[in-house]
This record gives C-alpha cells, sequence and structure tokens, in this order.
C-alpha cells in the first residue's frame, strides 16, 4: 500500500500519538525503541490508525521526557539509531501509514552544544542564539506555565554570570528567534527530517517563540511572520507534508496561526477538550456549544485537531476559574492527581472505567469537525500511576498482553523504564491488547468499528456542521454535511435515559440510516422527531433521501 | 419510584394541571435539583427584576447545582410571558454578563380559570413532583426589592440544612400587617406551638418530603371555596411535625392589590385558620410550650417612621358594627361577652380600649361558633371585622408613640394571653349548647 | 193489630240488626284501619324526629328565625311540631281511609279531595319554610357587607330584604294553596311595586353622588388613590 498524493490527507486522518519509549521494546533493555515501533504497525494498521504522531525522540537529557533536545539531527541511543529510524519509516509508509514528528523550535536542552557554547562567554559567536540578560527584570507579568516547579521565567547562569529566558523548565533555554541564524539553523533541521521522509511536524510550544517587551510574550506579531516563514520553504520544497500547531489559547487566539491557510495547516482545539468532560459531568451541553460556538472558522485547507487525552495534564489553563473548581472537585478529588493546572489521568480513570461514556466521549471525538488523535493506550482503556512524578503517570509501557512485562519488553522488571501497572482493574493481567483481540465486544473491538464507520465517509473530516438546539439539555445534536452527504449526531450527555425532539424540518424528506446496525428509522416529517436513547448513548444517522 | 396514590382516581380525576406543551417541557428540563417558582398574572412590568434577581441568586450561590424557574401565569394580557422566555440561559440565548456553567431553563404554563393561587401552587407542586427538585422556592413577580441573597436565604435551609418549610420575617412598618400581628400570628402560634410571624407567606420555600406531603393532603381542595391556600400550608407544616425555618428578607415588597379589603384578608387566613381547628383538632388541643423557630436574621424589624392613620373612623366601625350586628353576634358570642363587648363600645372614644383577654376570648368564641356553624361560616367571619378593628384602634393608640422594642413586648404580652386562654377554647368547643 | 205492630217492629229490628251487622264489620275494619293508621304514623314520628335530629334541622329553623316565632307562639320546637303535624296527618289520613270504607258514598269526593290537597299542602310548608331560610340568610348577609363597607342604616337594608323575601315566600305558599290567588298575587306585586319605586326615586334623588361614585369605581379601575388612612392588615 502507498500512500495517497492527497494534499489534504490530514483531513481524513486517524493520528495516534505514541512515545517511541512506551510502545515496544526490541531491543530487550527495557526502554521502547524504533525496531519495536516497526514490529507493531500491523497493529496499528489493523486499528485503522493512518497516522503516527511521535513524540520527541532526540537525543536528550531527558529531564523532561524528551522536549529538552539536545540534538537535533539525530535518534536518542535508547531508541535506536537514525537507520532504525528510517526502517520504521518505510515500514509505516508501506501500511499507509504516515508520520509526524515532534519538533521542539522554542528551547532546547541546557545541554545542547549550543547552549553549552553560548553560555561560555558573551563573545560566543552563538551568544545571541538565546535570549540573555544582565537582570531578570525584563518581560515582567508574563505568566509562568510550569506553576509547580517554576518561580520565575529566568534562570541565573553561573558560568556567564547572567540571566536567560526560559518559558518552560529552567533546564530549557528559550531559543532567541530575533536572530536570523536561529531561524535558518531550524529550517535546515526540519528540512533534514523532511528529507528523508516524514509527513509532517508537531510544532511545540510555537506562541512564545518572539518576545517583547510589555506584552505577554505569546502570541505575538513577529512569531507569526517566523511561522509563515517556515511554512512558506516547506511549500516550496516539498508536497504532500503537514505542520501542527501545538498552541495551548483561546479559540480566537488560535485562528492566527492559521493565518490565510499560509502557516499551520492544522492545530489542536485545547479549549474543547476539558469542556466536554465538563458537559458530561454536568450533563449538559453548554459548556461544549459555547465553545464551539466561540470557535472562529478556519481557512478551507485549515483543520483542527481534536484529542481527548494526551501525554500532558488535561490542562485547565483555558478555562474560567469556577470551571476550574469544579473540574478539580468531580475529576481530581485527590490532589495528587492534580498538576500545574490541570489533571493527570488517562481517559478510562477520568471516566470511572465506564465503558459507555468511554464510547461516548470517543464518538464525540470522532464525529466533531476536526481530525481525531487517539492517545496510545487509550483504544484498549489503560489506567495511570498517579504515583509516579509530573505527568509519567500517563506515560507507562503499553501493554500487550497478560505475560511477562506485559509482552512490552523481555528485560527485566526492574530495568524497564516506568513500572507496569498492576492493580486488579487497569493492569497488564486485566488490560491488554491480546485479550481485547480475543473478544468480539472489547473495547478494542469496539474502537476498530467506530475508527472504521468514521473513515467510511469524508463528512467528518471534511464537512460542513449545524448545531441544533433542542430544548432537552442534556443532549447535543448536529449535522454534518459535504455537498449531498448528511450525517446527523446525537449525543445523550446523561447518565440516565432522556427523551428529545429534534427539529428536522430542514432535512424533511429524508430517511435516518443508523450507521453501525444499518438499520432504517422512521422518515424525517413535519412533526418534530422523537428520539429516546439509554445513558450516555449517541446515534449517527446517514441521511438518505430515496 | 414514585408514589402510585394518584392511581384511585384513574381516569376519572379532574383534568391535570400540566398540558401537554408544559409537560414537553418539562421532559426537556429533566431532573433538577432546585425549583423556584414565579406565579404571575399581568405582571410584565416587574417580574424582569425579579428574574433577574432569581438569576443572579441562583448563579451565584448555588453555581453547579440544577436549577429551573417556572413560571404558572394565570393568562396574562401583556408581555410577561415573552419576558419570562428571554430569562432562560441556554445556548441559544447567553446571559452577557453573568457567567453560568450550566444551562437554566425558564419555562412558563397558563393554567385556566381565573388567576388563583392554589393553582399556581398546585402546578409547581406537580411539577416539582416530576422533576424530583429537592428544594423549591416561590416568589412573588411583585418582589422588585429582591437582592440575590433572597435565594440562598429561601433555599439554603431547605437544600442544604434539611429544613422543609421557610417562611419569610420582613422588615415592616410597626403599624404595618395589623391582622397577622394582632390575630393570626399570636393565634397560630398559642394553638400550634410555633412561633411563625408570618405564617401567611407570599415566599417561602418548601422540602421535596413537604411538597409531597402537601400533594397528597390536596391542600386546596375544600369547603372554604379555596382560598387561603398559603395559611393551610403553613399549618399544615405546624401540624404534621415538619421542620420549620424563618429567613429574614428585608423590606416586603408593596403589593397593590387592594390591601384595604379586609374581609377577604380575613377569609383567606382568619377563615382558613378557624377551618384548620377541625381536621387537626388532635394537634391543638394537647397543651404544650410554644418553641421558637430557627431563623436567619432578624426574627423582627419594626421601621417607626410616622404615618397618617384615620383612628376616629375604625373607633365608629366598630360601635356601628357592635350596634348593627347585635342579633348576629348574639347567636356567636356567648352572652357575657357580648355584655362586655357591648359595654366597651359605649366607651368615649379617648377611654376606648379593647383589652387583650376580652379579644382573645372574642376571638376563641368566633372560633369555637365557626366549629358549630351557628350560622353561615362565611357570616361569622365577615361578623369579625368590626370587631378586630376595635382592636387595631386600641392597638394604634397604645402605639403612637412606640419604639419597635415596644410594639414587639405588646404583641408578646399579647401572645401570652392566648396562650394561657387555650383552655377556654377548649371548653367552648366541646360544650353543647 | 198488635201482631202487626209486633211483627213490623220486629221486621224493623230484624232490617236494623241486618242494617247493624251489615255496618259492623264494617265498623270494625275502620277501626282496625283506625289503630293501624295510629300505630303507623306514630313510628313515622318518631322516625322522622329521629332524622331531623340527625340532619339538624332545628339548627336550620334557628337559622331561618322560626325557633324563635314558634316560641312566641308557645309552641314546641320545629322538629318536633313537623314530627307531629305529620302524625296527625298521617293518621287523619287512615282514618279517612277507614271511614271510605263505611261506605258513605257522599263523602268519597271529599275524602278523595282531601288527599289530592296534602301535597299542596306540604309544597307551600315548604316553601314558607324556606323561604324564611333564605329570607335570614340573605338579610343577614347583607347586613355584614353593609356594616363592613361602611353603608349608612345597614339595619334597614337587612330588614327589607328579609322582608322581601318573606313576602315573597307567603305569597308563593298561597298561591299554592289556592286561597285567594289572584288577591294575593296582586296585592303583592303592588307593595312590591311600590317599593322598588319608593327606593328608586329615593336613590335616584338622594343617592345621585353615591351612584357616581360606585359607577366610577366600577368602570374607572385606575383612579385608585392610595387610601392614605387606609392600613394593610396583611
Amino acid at each position: 500500500m502507498t500512500l495517497g498524493q492527497d494534499g489534504l490527507w490530514y483531513k481524513d486522518a486517524i493520528i495516534y500519538q505514541v512515545h517511541v519509549r512506551t510502545f515496544r521494546d526490541g531491543s530487550g533493555d527495557g526502554i521502547g525503541d524504533f525496531r519495536g515501533l516497526a514490529e507493531k504497525l500491523d497493529y496499528l494498521q489493523e486499528l485503522g490508525i493512518t497516522a503516527l504522531w511521535l513524540m520527541p525522540f532526540f537525543p536528550s537529557p531527558l529531564r523532561d521526557d524528551g522536549y529538552d533536545i539536545a540534538d537535533y539531527r539525530s535518534v536518542h541511543p535508547s531508541y535506536g539509531t537514525l537507520d532504525d529510524f528510517k526502517n520504521f519509516l518505510v515500514a509505516a509508509h508501506e501500511r499507509g501509514i504516515r508520520v509526524i514528528v515532534e519538533m521542539v523550535l522554542n528551547h532546547t536542552s541546557d545541554q545542547h552544544p549550543w547552549f553549552q557554547e553560548s553560555r561560555s562567554s558573551r563573545d560566543n559567536p552563538r551568544r545571541d542564539w538565546y535570549v540573555w540578560s544582565d537582570t531578570d527584570s525584563l518581560y515582567r507579568g508574563v505568566r509562568i506555565i510550569f506553576l509547580d516547579t517554576e518561580t520565575s521565567n529566568w534562570a541565573r547562569d553561573p558560568v556567564s554570570k547572567s540571566y536567560y529566558w526560559h518559558r518552560f523548565f529552567s533546564h530549557q533555554p528559550d531559543l532567541n528567534y530575533d536572530n536570523p541564524a536561529v531561524r535558518e539553523e531550524m529550517w535546515s533541521v526540519m528540512q533534514f527530517w523532511l528529507e528523508i521522509g516524514v509527513d509532517g511536524f508537531r510544532l511545540d510550544a510555537v506562541p512564545y517563540l518572539v518576545e517583547r517587551e510589555g506584552t505577554s510574550c505569546e502570541n505575538l506579531p513577529e512569531t507569526h511572520v517566523v511561522l509563515k516563514q517556515l511554512r512558506s520553504k516547506l511549500d516550496q520544497n516539498f508536497t504532500g507534508r503537514m505542520l501542527l500547531a501545538e498552541a495551548n489559547q483561546w479559540p480566537a487566539d488560535l485562528r492566527p496561526y492559521f493565518g490565510d491557510g499560509d502557516e499551520f495547516h492544522m492545530a489542536f482545539h485545547f479549549p474543547l477538550m476539558p469542556r466536554m468532560f465538563m458537559g458530561l459531568k454536568l450533563e449538559d451541553r453548554k459548556p461544549i456549544m459555547d465553545i464551539l460556538q466561540q470557535t472562529p472558522a478556519i481557512p478551507d485547507p485549515c483543520q483542527w485537531c481534536l484529542f481527548l487525552r494526551n501525554h500532558d495534564e488535561l490542562t485547565l489553563e483555558m478555562v474560567t476559574d469556577m470551571e476550574r473548581d469544579y473540574m478539580y472537585d468531580t475529576y481530581a478529588g485527590d490532589k495528587a492527581m492534580r498538576v500545574n493546572l490541570g489533571i493527570r489521568r488517562r481517559l478510562a480513570p477520568l471516566l470511572d472505567n465506564d465503558r459507555r461514556r468511554v464510547e461516548l466521549m470517543n464518538g464525540m471525538l470522532m464525529s466533531l469537525p476536526g481530525t481525531p488523535i487517539i492517545y496510545y493506550g487509550d483504544e484498549i482503556g489503560m489506567g495511570d500511576n498517579i504515583h509516579l512524578g509530573d505527568r509519567n503517570g500517563v506515560r507507562t509501557p503499553m501493554q500487550w498482553d497478560g505475560g511477562w512485562n506485559a509482552g512490552f519488553s523481555s528485560a527485566d522488571p526492574e530495568s524497564l523504564y516506568s513500572p507496569l501497572i498492576l492493580n486488579p482493574v487497569y493492569g497488564y493481567p486485566a488490560v491488554n491488547v491480546d485479550a481485547q483481540k480475543r473478544s468480539g465486544h472489547s473495547l478494542l473491538a469496539w474502537m476498530k468499528r467506530i475508527i472504521s464507520a468514521r473513515k467510511s465517509t469524508q463528512v467528518f473530516g471534511r464537512g460542513s456542521i449545524e448545531f441544533l438546539h433542542p430544548a432537552n439539555h442534556r443532549v447535543l445534536a448536529y449535522v454534518r454535511q459535504l455537498k449531498a452527504e448528511a450525517v446527523l449526531v446525537v449525543n445523550n450527555l446523561s447518565s440516565s435515559a432522556q427523551a428529545v425532539e429534534l427539529d428536522l424540518r430542514r432535512y424533511k424528506g429524508n430517511i435516518l440510516v443508523e450507521m453501525f446496525g444499518r438499520n432504517i428509522f422512521p422518515r424525517i416529517g413535519d412533526l418534530p422527531y422523537l428520539l429516546t436513547m439509554g445513558p450516555y448513548q449517541f446515534f449517527w444517522f446517514r441521511l438518505r433521501r430515496i | 419510584m414514585g408514589n402510585l396514590r394518584h392511581i384511585e382516581g384513574f381516569g376519572l380525576d379532574e383534568s391535570s394541571v400540566l398540558t401537554d406543551d408544559f409537560l414537553r417541557q418539562l421532559i426537556s428540563v429533566g431532573e433538577v435539583d432546585l425549583l423556584v417558582g414565579v406565579p404571575t398574572h399581568n405582571s410584565a412590568k416587574t417580574v424582569g427584576e425579579t428574574l433577574q434577581g432569581i438569576r443572579v441568586g441562583l448563579l451565584k450561590y448555588f453555581p453547579r447545582e440544577r436549577a429551573v424557574i417556572l413560571n404558572p401565569d394565570g393568562g396574562s394580557k401583556d408581555s410577561t410571558r415573552e419576558v419570562v422566555a428571554a430569562a432562560s440561559i441556554n445556548d441559544l440565548q447567553r446571559s452577557s454578563d453573568m457567567y453560568a456553567l450550566r444551562t437554566l431553563p425558564c419555562i412558563s404554563t397558563v393554567y385556566g380559570g381565573s388567576p388563583a393561587t392554589e393553582v399556581a401552587l398546585r402546578t409547581v407542586l406537580a411539577a416539582a413532583e416530576l422533576l424530583r427538585a429537592k428544594a423549591c422556592a416561590i416568589v412573588s413577580p411583585e418582589a422588585t426589592n429582591i437582592t440575590p441573597d433572597w435565594i440562598e436565604r429561601l433555599l439554603r435551609p431547605v437544600y442544604r440544612d434539611n429544613f422543609d418549610l421557610v417562611t419569610p420575617v420582613y422588615r415592616r412598618h410597626k403599624f404595618d400587617g395589623l391582622l397577622l400581628r394582632n390575630l393570626i400570628y399570636p393565634m397560630t402560634r398559642a394553638l400550634y406551638g410555633k412561633r411563625v410571624r408570618e405564617p401567611y407567606a407570599v415566599e417561602f420555600a418548601f422540602s421535596e418530603r413537604f411538597g409531597s406531603h402537601l400533594s397528597e393532603m390536596q391542600v386546596w381542595d375544600h369547603a372554604a371555596g379555596g382560598v387561603g391556600t398559603e395559611m393551610r400550608m403553613t399549618i399544615a407544616a405546624m401540624a404534621g411535625g415538619f421542620r420549620l425555618y424563618q429567613t429574614f428578607l428585608g423590606t416586603k415588597p408593596h403589593l397593590d392589590r387592594s390591601s384595604a379589603d379586609l374581609v377577604a384578608a380575613m377569609r383567606q387566613t382568619v377563615g382558613t385558620l378557624f377551618w384548620s381547628l377541625e381536621p387537626n383538632l388532635q394537634y391543638w388541643s394537647i397543651n404544650r410550650e410554644t418553641e421558637s423557630v430557627p431563623t436567619c436574621g432578624a426574627e423582627h424589624d419594626l421601621t417607626t417612621e410616622p404615618v397618617r392613620v384615620n383612628r376616629k373612623r375604625l373607633y365608629q366601625q366598630f360601635g356601628s358594627g357592635v350596634g348593627e350586628l347585635e342579633p348576629v353576634l348574639r347567636s356567636i358570642l356567648s352572652a357575657p361577652t357580648l355584655a362586655e363587648v357591648q359595654g366597651i363600645a359605649k366607651v368615649a372614644e379617648d377611654d376606648f380600649r379593647y383589652p387583650h383577654e376580652l379579644w382573645v376570648k372574642t376571638a376563641y368564641e368566633f372560633a369555637s361558633s365557626y366549629h358549630k356553624s351557628v350560622i353561615n361560616r362565611d357570616h361569622i367571619i365577615q361578623a369579625l371585622a368590626p370587631l378586630y378593628r376595635g382592636k387595631v384602634y386600641t392597638f394604634l393608640l397604645e402605639n403612637r408613640d412606640a419604639s419597635g422594642e415596644e410594639v414587639e413586648a405588646n404583641v408578646e404580652a399579647l401572645c401570652l394571653t392566648f396562650e394561657r386562654l387555650k383552655p377556654y377554647l377548649l371548653d367552648r368547643w366541646n360544650a353543647r349548647e | 193489630m198488635w201482631e202487626m205492630i209486633i211483627g213490623e217492629l220486629d221486621h224493623a229490628m230484624q232490617e236494623l240488626a241486618r242494617g247493624f251487622a251489615h255496618l259492623l264489620p264494617r265498623l270494625l275494619a275502620m277501626l282496625i284501619i283506625a289503630l293501624l293508621g295510629w300505630m303507623i304514623a306514630y313510628v313515622l314520628k318518631v322516625m322522622l324526629r329521629g332524622i331531623l335530629r340527625i340532619v339538624k334541622f332545628d339548627k336550620l329553623s334557628d337559622n331561618a328565625g322560626t325557633t324563635q316565632m314558634l316560641n312566641k307562639l308557645a309552641l314546641p320546637s320545629s322538629s318536633e311540631l313537623l314530627s307531629r303535624v305529620v302524625f296527625w296527618v298521617v293518621w287523619l289520613g287512615f282514618i279517612l281511609l277507614g271511614v271510605q270504607m263505611l261506605g258513605i258514598v257522599g263523602l268519597q269526593e271529599y275524602i278523595s279531595r282531601f288527599f289530592l290537597y296534602l301535597p299542596r299542602l306540604f309544597v307551600a310548608l315548604f316553601i314558607v319554610f324556606f323561604g324564611l331560610v333564605a329570607a335570614s340568610f340573605f338579610s343577614r348577609a347583607a347586613l355584614l357587607a353593609a356594616v363592613n363597607a361602611d353603608s349608612p342604616s345597614p339595619w334597614l337594608l337587612a330588614t327589607s330584604i328579609r322582608t322581601i323575601i318573606v313576602l315573597f315566600a307567603v305569597t308563593m305558599a298561597f298561591e299554592q294553596l289556592g286561597l285567594a290567588e289572584r288577591t294575593i298575587v296582586v296585592a303583592f306585586a303592588i307593595a312590591f311595586g311600590a317599593l322598588m319605586l319608593g327606593l328608586a326615586i329615593a336613590f335616584g334623588i338622594g343617592g345621585r353622588d353615591l351612584a357616581k361614585q360606585f359607577l366610577e369605581r366600577r368602570f374607572l379601575k385606575d383612579k385608585q388613590e392610595p387610601k392614605q388612612d387606609e392600613l394593610s392588615p396583611l
């Protein structure tokens, strides 16, 4: 199977987010690697995945799980060699799976040779590659992102006896994008990987590239200029590649990252995600509708990226205080679950391991406008370990079977990069791929079915969305439409059965065909369309005029 | 699971208070924690402010709770219902000044017949039962001085502290609400043993438990012409062993309904009180100490600004009433009491006093005559009006220059007299003519 | 000749005896019926007394003011009176039935007319009774309303209403009884008409202002100045 040449492939993609370290250990040292990942590509293909997003695998002191990069043109020895990566890439493309690589533009590790040079003296040619100041009084008032560990955005460097700017951990100094040399070099890095064959980049922490005094140092126009330059270079030299922005901002502030279709192809819709969880707990569609109605329209070739969970905490930065308190109280009663401004739990534990809720959330993920991202392990309902520091609780080894090390690695259990999950509910003997493959009714089987249903039509990835406003506020209903095709999606956010009347007069005359069982439902007439729904149930109806 | 008690009347009952359309709206609202009822009739001028106060109160004090505002409307000809519908907070109608975590529906229904409190209350009770509301409050649409913390004061005792009925306490002028202070409050307190200052409550809150009790009792369905629902409710709470609470709400909103129609007011309160004595005989005939009711805020708050009062007229009405109604009073009052009353009627205006003890005896004899239906019951109530006027005259005279505390002390003395003479009522009640 | 006289006497005696023999059983029957009637009437009286007591008829008649009236006439209470009346009527009826048995021809007609008259008598009594009840009720209602509304001379109003209703009831009763129908009706009409006319004149001339106020209050609702000297009772 070869990859299609469709320039908008990312609109129809099903993305799987994984860290190579966590997936499968091919070398037997207790740490996942590219050899192992390549072994499991069949599994991903069967699941229906069409794109893989790999988290940073570059050489790094690993003080921020690889986001502190020490060498941009290589692979961390624990994960294999550059050749291993190239082999893996070829194997993925053979199975029709594209590969998106993480690229951290904003900062490097303080172990990176560039920083070592930059700090060595004020006259060093690379001095200007980072943001230095003699005092820590510049850019006062800019918010601190890692609230739990950092107290300032400036760190004092004992070597050069001055301060350097870091929006993230203090061991991750920010690169200085006002320096053209920096910009050249970063493009060259990207080019390196594009020539190897990667299909896209997820650009980490893009709002913070450029700083200016008297601003919040986020989303500045100068930052957009830098990004547009990168994009135009990409378009000039390569086809069918994609740039995905990681910018945790309000929708209105996210819009500029799409430019006029000349900046990012895709961006994460961060504010939607906590509101989906909130809507579920409140049993009210209002938070979800509010944010979606506030989401601005984006240029045609652009696309939102939707996700339920990822490797970070479930961020509550983009919600009001009242909402944050509500989320804390209902989803993270134990304070150990909270980190920075978020909740560090996986999908299944957040939803009390309730199969119906997991299905409903995935149903919304697959039917709302955008490209869905599945976090590794969530397709089998893996649990988390909140006693591991920082956000490592959601980055435990993938659970393949109930045997030795859950089938992740042949090494000694003590040498694994992270302990396995062992409790009777989420532990690997209970939750693993092998067991779920044996049952036609497991979560894994269900995920395959829903991915397949999603892929059966382009309406979800490319169509428009029109919201219905049924009087019953516990039901979220909308119609996705692309040219002549239309799909009605109805979600019951409540834990109890509901009756809902939908005003479908615009679609009068259509017969409803339920997409999973393919059974027909009554034709739409003049009267409100009555549906009765079980707890957390959802329907996808194709509208057919016959 | 819901009560099946209404199965008895299955198919034979009067038509439901819930129209199909309203029922559909209720289905959409679903289960709620809090329900606030606002009964209206042509209230478009004032209901907007009231609703805003309620919304702010709900969003501020109960932001996470599921709530609904219900409006049983008696067939308004003005834009009342539109104002109500515009108060919803949902994904089509966001409120610009307040942040709402949840949808706050505001639904309205029209009930047939003439505007009546008991039909409105019945609608609210039916809706509360279907929606399984844990706490309900009723707020008058004329409450333009409503502050958001009214909602907190009314609902919190029910929702969080498990009380069953919350009655209001208002800041009043010392000469306002005299019927309550001179007859209703003292008599209710003496007989039912609870110091509820405003047994006739237009704003109140109740629990799910008490709501189903009211539905079962069919509070509205009796011979006194269907009025006086408010009083019957309070008495039901007192006699039924429910937990009572009082909450201070500030100045009483001005009702411009004909507040001067004494006889109508008496029918609703005194008539209901007398009527209630029969079914509750077992309860009030036991001698008990009066208990105070837990209260949030001041229990009484009297303002004393000067106000013009026509006392002379009251005196004249008393005198002419006693004279003209002599044959009627003869059937109602005992001979000695009647003689006393006629005696004081002869006294000159400045020296006229209607002593506490005589008033209490009057009230009790009226109550027992009501019980025996010596003449038509409505006539008994009407006959009390001139005598009450005499008592009011005395009250006004005695408290002309009194401070709030002194008036309170006066009322307290009257209450104690009612309590002390309770055996007298029992004697009259049980005596055979 | 003596033999003829004795023979005739004998004959007459025999006739008498025959007549007697003819009459005696009938007389006996009549006495039996009368006795039976007495017993039945007595039972009915007791039953009726009981029923009326349960129904609290006395209280109703108290309301009507009939008890007072009867007391003045030194008659027993109304339920007692009614029971006794019923007793006598029933017994009389049985006696008449017995008399009918005697076969005295001329009496038949009168007896049947008596029975036919009875219902109308009862109806008339009913009308009077309930007329009195209504009169008492409405006059009291008017009295109370007038006193509470501060109207002038409430007693006059109450009494006039009572009089009118009583007159009305009495007239209807007489009509029922068929006694001097036309006279009564005409007299009533004249009296009633005169009363109404008088009231109209009085009201029209003397009560002009009052009427004006009344109409104003009725039809011009918005001009309700708050009566400053009226305090709100609630």
